[in-house]
């Protein structure tokens, strides 16, 4: 199985805020982490590659800097990283992204088809869960989202089936290869890395691929490819709050007190004396 | 302003409200930006002073105040207006779903028609699957002005593949110049393939969509950085110009039987090769664990302060009281008490009932945005500082073990009086 | 399948990366071992470094991008009740010119990834989110290698250096450290307070660039031996304070509280307004002076830094003990290498070193330092306060005269302390330190 696994490298989010007086975003000490959905699709690669044998590859496109998750990928067990980083890269958003990403994977099926390719459900830092399907659609391979268990690769016939979540449910699905598949945090547990493979892997080389490299279209790259642009950002508004009642001394006054307020709608109270009756 | 050693007046980085986006480095012509520590740079030697960088920046960390140049125009407006005069209308991708319309659809027609009345034009349904005219005609009571179907066998069941070429052919043949699609698990499949397809910009679970009127532009407002922060998006080249709304953010359209519209019909053109097949469907039995809870007009919601297997029956039996069912927050789900789908929030479910029971819940981001459309909110909280008493709409400060028995007692006496 | 290195380190702090210039400037095949997910990623320190130490080991420090917060220009000391105190303030023009970077602030996270990135031209492995769980040893005990909690986490190495700190699990589970007794750290309590970096200029009366060190001891530890400090960064404050860990067990101070009491105090308060928190952290400090530190060497293996008690605490020195502890382990490790003996023996250049240097010239001196503090807990509250007492008695002006006020002065000190005692304190005192 010739496998290739999408990573992105994010910024934690739950550090990101945004300073309340320059409305800018505030980034000092934010680390920079593999997006945890992507962590679990290598693994999903690095469990293919021990049961079918075969490589799996780790792409990633960023700065230079993201050169550090691809490291991690091999020291995991991938067997080459490659990082898709140019200035011309720069600033894309999820369409640009895709086609930069499916460029690449061309590449990589020259030498070999590629039977696979793995990315997470979405990345923590955008939450768009659209660079996955969007590789799918341009290189014409199965798409398979929110995958919880990959049940079964027939390599002789070329089929995989998943058990994906669905709307009320799982669905058990199969499909031909190759194959686009976005993975659920729940589809395996990320293993640790071997201290001789960690230690392989500060030894060896990051791939660099820029954008001859894939042969873009520049039209079609980073910002200049991105038909969508960010207009503003901005801290969520906060609703006002209302009165808090202190229970600690005279608790059924303040149930009584809360219940007042809440009750003094009268839309409301019909509906909830009602019990939500239409 | 900084002049450079030719004498032109070049833009310049406020390094401390850069927030390394890039956007600048990959706009600049001359290639005078660049990265360094984080922050874009600009070479003062390279840079011609044409102000795109400034103009592009979305968090207005240039500094460039000089009056731009004609020439750096790239497009007058007029043509650009040319190119998308025959896009018109905004359309809703209508979610089948057990045989009728996905709620999720109704309240997306209803903001189509508040979008509508702006650009003072049509609402459209976008409809595909199989034997699907009762929807159409549903569709037309929840605002649609006009249905445009696709129906064949074929579309009986969602699969990427197929749905993806009946709304991409949908959309280049309608021409509308919005589509919204429901953020449901199949919504965010399908809208990927077709905003790859037909090459236009997406933006994923927005919040808030709303409209440029004079560009006749849509402004998508959504979440961002795992809900820390909120960004405003446009697509301002290319057509349709396509968003993706979670369920419950917008209010259901009021349904109007005696509404009119026209429905048209398309055949389905077969995708390529070969299409996936569903081996098995389990259903989530509906049972306590699973219940889903965005359907329920009242919940009772646990979060950590609340998080001890003790507490359960209480909470079940408040959730009885005002007829609603229990969820919780994140740090519920992860003590391993409640099941994932039990979970409100960035990483959960977005809610919006009509009364939102919140204990022991402090009221982090990511939770608040999981749940700030819920019409009433009451907290119960040991610690005065919690963030949910902000949004609150009346809160009691103290143990939830002593204060829910009461509310169970006061909410059981108001029910009995009225 | 082990791979043999020659030297392996444990710890990627100051005394383990200085030791890894040294070892990668020689060719020696040596990996680091570090828990965090980055060098530096589990440290805090109020951040002075000297610039004296770190040069013997990258002598061109600043053209390699060093993270230089504030050139130190400035050393306060206060001596503070509750209410108010004395200041006393040092400044001298060398520190400007002569002395530049004779001391010197950093973001330790920062600082310490960017002294283990220099190892990398030297060929050096710098292996991240890795624990030591234990060493290597042979039939004979001689130190061979170590055990990680990674799986196939053994390697081999010649020779071991622990550096991995105060808080080494590893000193304590292998014996070569015992357990430090409470007497001999201190807990403190840090918090990083982002300002302006032109409003901490002003308040702190310096030019961009230069810094001031500010340590405080009197009521602010509430009777416990111990220290605070004030250290201005670029554009932020540290501000720590920590007290002796037998006195916390006595007391049941909460260290935090005691951080924000001193926040609020009179001479400190001013300094921070307006500043945002954005790292509040915990640590120990090795504080027991010459009488703690353990044997330092032994056969295949030697103790750096912290985790060897090198530190002085009456001059607040430790990052300099670290980095030239480690240089002088690494020199020693050479010459092992040139005999061929990784013995104690082979490796007794590293106590020799030791001995040669200021280091214990050092912690020799003070010696009795932490026992005299220990015992004359009126250091830290009725001294102060009697300070602070007569100095507003002699400060007011109310009609009352000098004389009088003197008396008052004299009357109130001896009521509280005994001429005997008061002796007895001066005369320990200077002993603990001359």
């Amino acid at each position: 199985m010739n496998v290739i696994c999408c990573l992105k490298q994010v910024p934690n989010t739950a550090e990101v805020k945004i300073d309340p007086e320059t409305n800018t975003l505030i980034r000092a000490g934010v680390e920079s982490i593999t997006n945890p959905y992507d962590t679990v699709a290598l693994e999903a690669g690095l469990i293919i590659k021990d049961k079918y044998g075969g490589t799996v590859t780790a792409i990633s496109m960023g700065p230079p800097q993201a050169e550090e998750i691809l490291r991690e990928a091999i020291a995991l067990g991938a067997d080459e990283g490659i990082l898709l980083s140019d200035r011309a890269f720069a600033g894309a958003d999820t369409l640009a992204t895709s086609y930069t990403l499916a460029k690449a994977i061309q590449q990589l099926e020259r030498p070999a088809p590629v039977d696979l390719v793995l990315c997470g459900k979405q990345a923590i830092d955008g939450d768009t869960a659209q660079v996955g399907p969007g590789i799918a659609t341009r290189l014409g391979y199965g798409q398979f989202t929110y995958v919880a268990e990959i049940r079964e690769i027939d390599e002789a016939k070329r089929r995989i089936t998943v058990k994906r979540k669905v709307e009320g449910g799982f669905e058990v699905i199969r499909g031909p290869l190759p194959a686009v598949l976005t993975v659920e945090l729940d589809l395996a547990k990320p293993r640790r890395a071997s201290l001789p493979r960690l230690i392989y892997s500060l030894r060896t080389g990051i791939t660099l691929w820029n954008a001859e490299t894939i042969h873009g279209d520049p039209q079609r790259l980073g910002l200049k490819g991105s038909p969508t642009w960010v207009k503003k950002i901005f801290s969520p508004p906060l609703k006002q709050g209302g009165p808090v009642f202190d229970a600690r001394k005279e608790p059924r006054r303040a149930v009584e007190d809360c219940l007042n307020i809440l009750l003094a709608d009268e839309m409301f109270a019909w509906h909830f004396l009602k019990r939500w009756e239409r | 302003m900084a002049k450079n050693l030719k004498g032109i007046e070049v833009a310049e980085i406020i390094s401390d409200k850069c927030i390394g986006c890039q956007i600048c480095v990959a706009e600049c012509p001359v290639g005078a930006i660049e990265m360094k520590g984080g922050v874009a740079c600009i070479d003062p030697e390279i840079c011609i002073g044409c102000g795109k960088c400034f103009e592009v920046c979305p968090v207005e960390a240039v500094r460039f105040e000089k009056e731009r140049r004609e020439d750096a125009v790239t497009k007058p407006e007029e043509t650009q207006k040319d190119i998308y005069a025959d896009y018109r209308g905004v359309a809703v991708f209508i979610e089948v779903w057990n045989g009728g319309g996905a709620s999720v659809s109704w309240e997306l027609t209803g903001k189509a028609r508040e979008l509508a009345g702006k650009l003072q034009t049509k609402v459209i349904g976008l409809l595909a699957g199989h034997e699907v005219d009762g929807v159409a005609g549903e569709a037309i009571a929840y605002g649609c002005d006009e249905v445009h179907i696709i129906d064949d066998p074929l579309l009986k069941v969602y699969l990427s593949r197929s749905y993806g070429k009946a709304l991409s052919d949908l959309c280049q043949k309608v021409k509308p110049e919005i589509v919204l699609v429901g953020a449901t698990p199949v919504g965010r499949d399908l809208a990927s393939v077709v905003a790859t397809t037909i090459g236009t910009g997406l933006t994923a679970d927005c919040t808030g969509l709303d409209i440029d009127e004079e560009k006749r532009l849509l402004l998508m407002t959504r979440p961002t950085f795992g809900g820390n922060i909120m960004a405003t998006i446009f697509c301002e080249h290319h057509r349709p110009q396509m968003s993706t709304v979670r369920p419950k953010v917008f209010a259901l359209c009021p349904r109007d039987e005696g509404r009119k519209g026209d429905v048209h019909r398309y055949p389905l053109e077969p995708p390529h090769g070969e299409l996936p097949e569903i081996v098995e469907f389990v259903r989530h039995v509906a049972d306590e664990g699973t219940a889903d809870i965005t359907r329920f007009p009242a919940l009772v919601v646990a979060g950590k302060g609340a998080c001890d297997p003790e507490s359960a029956p209480m909470l079940q039996e408040l959730a009885d009281v005002v007829g609603g069912v229990v969820a919780c927050s994140r740090p519920v789900v992860e003590a391993g008490f409640m099941p994932y789908e039990r979970q409100v929030g960035q990483t959960g479910k977005t809610v919006a009932p009509k009364l939102y029971f919140a204990i022991g819940v402090s009221g982090a981001v990511q939770h608040l945005v999981g749940m700030q459309g819920s019409e009433k909110i009451v907290a119960v909280n040991s610690d005065p500082s919690a963030p949910i008493f902000n949004i609150a709409t009346a809160g009691i400060l103290g143990d939830y073990r002593q204060v829910v028995p009461l509310l169970i007692e006061e909410l059981r006496k108001k029910l009995k009086g009225g | 399948m082990r791979e043999q290195f020659d030297v392996a380190i444990v710890g990627a702090g100051p005394a383990g990366i200085s030791a890894a210039h040294v070892l990668g400037g020689r060719g020696i095949k040596t990996i680091v071992f570090e828990r965090g997910e980055y060098p530096g990623a589990k440290n805090i320190s109020g951040g002075v470094l000297y610039g004296h130490d770190l040069a013997r080991i990258l002598p061109d420090f600043r053209e390699k991008g060093c993270p230089i917060e504030r050139n130190i220009v400035e050393s306060r000391l206060w001596y503070l009740s509750n209410d108010g105190g004395y200041s006393v303030a040092f400044r001298d023009r060398a520190f400007c010119d002569r002395l530049f970077l004779n001391a010197f602030t950093v973001g330790r996270a920062r600082f310490d990834r960017w002294f283990a990135e220099q190892t990398k031209e030297k060929g050096i492995l710098v292996v991240c989110s890795t624990v030591v769980t234990d060493l290597l040893r042979d039939a004979r005990g001689q130190v061979i290698g170590v055990m990680t909690d990674r799986p196939e986490g053994d390697v081999k190495a010649r020779v071991v250096l622990l550096a991995d700190g105060i808080n080494s699990a590893l000193a304590a589970k292998t014996g070569f450290r015992p357990e430090p007794n409470p007497h001999d750290v201190a807990l403190a309590v840090k918090d990083v307070i982002e300002l302006p970096e032109e409003l901490i200029n002003e308040r702190f009366n310096v030019e961009t660039g230069q810094g001031v060190t500010t340590e405080i001891i009197g009521e602010i530890t509430e009777g416990m031996d111990g220290v605070a400090v004030i250290y201005t960064n670029r554009n932020s404050l540290s501000v720590c304070i920590g007290a002796n860990l037998s006195d916390f067990v006595k007391s049941r101070v909460k260290p935090y509280e005691m951080l924000e009491r001193l926040k609020e105090h009179p001479m400190v308060a001013p300094l921070i307004r307006g500043g945002q928190s954005k790292e509040y952290m915990a640590h120990w400090v090795a504080e027991g002076g010459y009488d703690s530190i353990p044997g330092l060497s032994g056969n295949g293996y030697l103790i750096a830094g912290d985790s060897g008690m090198l530190f002085n605490a009456l001059h607040r020195e430790g990052s300099n003990m670290a980095m030239t502890s480690g240089r002088f382990a690494a020199e020693a490790i050479v010459e092992a290498f040139d005999k061929g003996d990784f013995s104690s023996n082979g490796l007794a250049g590293y106590l020799e070193r030791l001995d040669g240097s200021y280091i214990m010239e050092d912690l020799k001196k003070y010696r009795g330092f932490g026992k005299f503090r220990l015992e004359h807990h009126e250091l830290f509250t009725t001294l102060p306060r009697l300070h602070s007492f007569a100095a507003r008695e002699m400060l007011t002006v109310d009609g009352v005269s000098k004389k009088e006020k003197q008396r008052i002065i004299w009357k109130a000190i001896r009521k509280e302390i005994s001429t005997g005692k008061m002796i007895r304190l001066f005369r320990h005192g200077w002993g603990s330190i001359k």
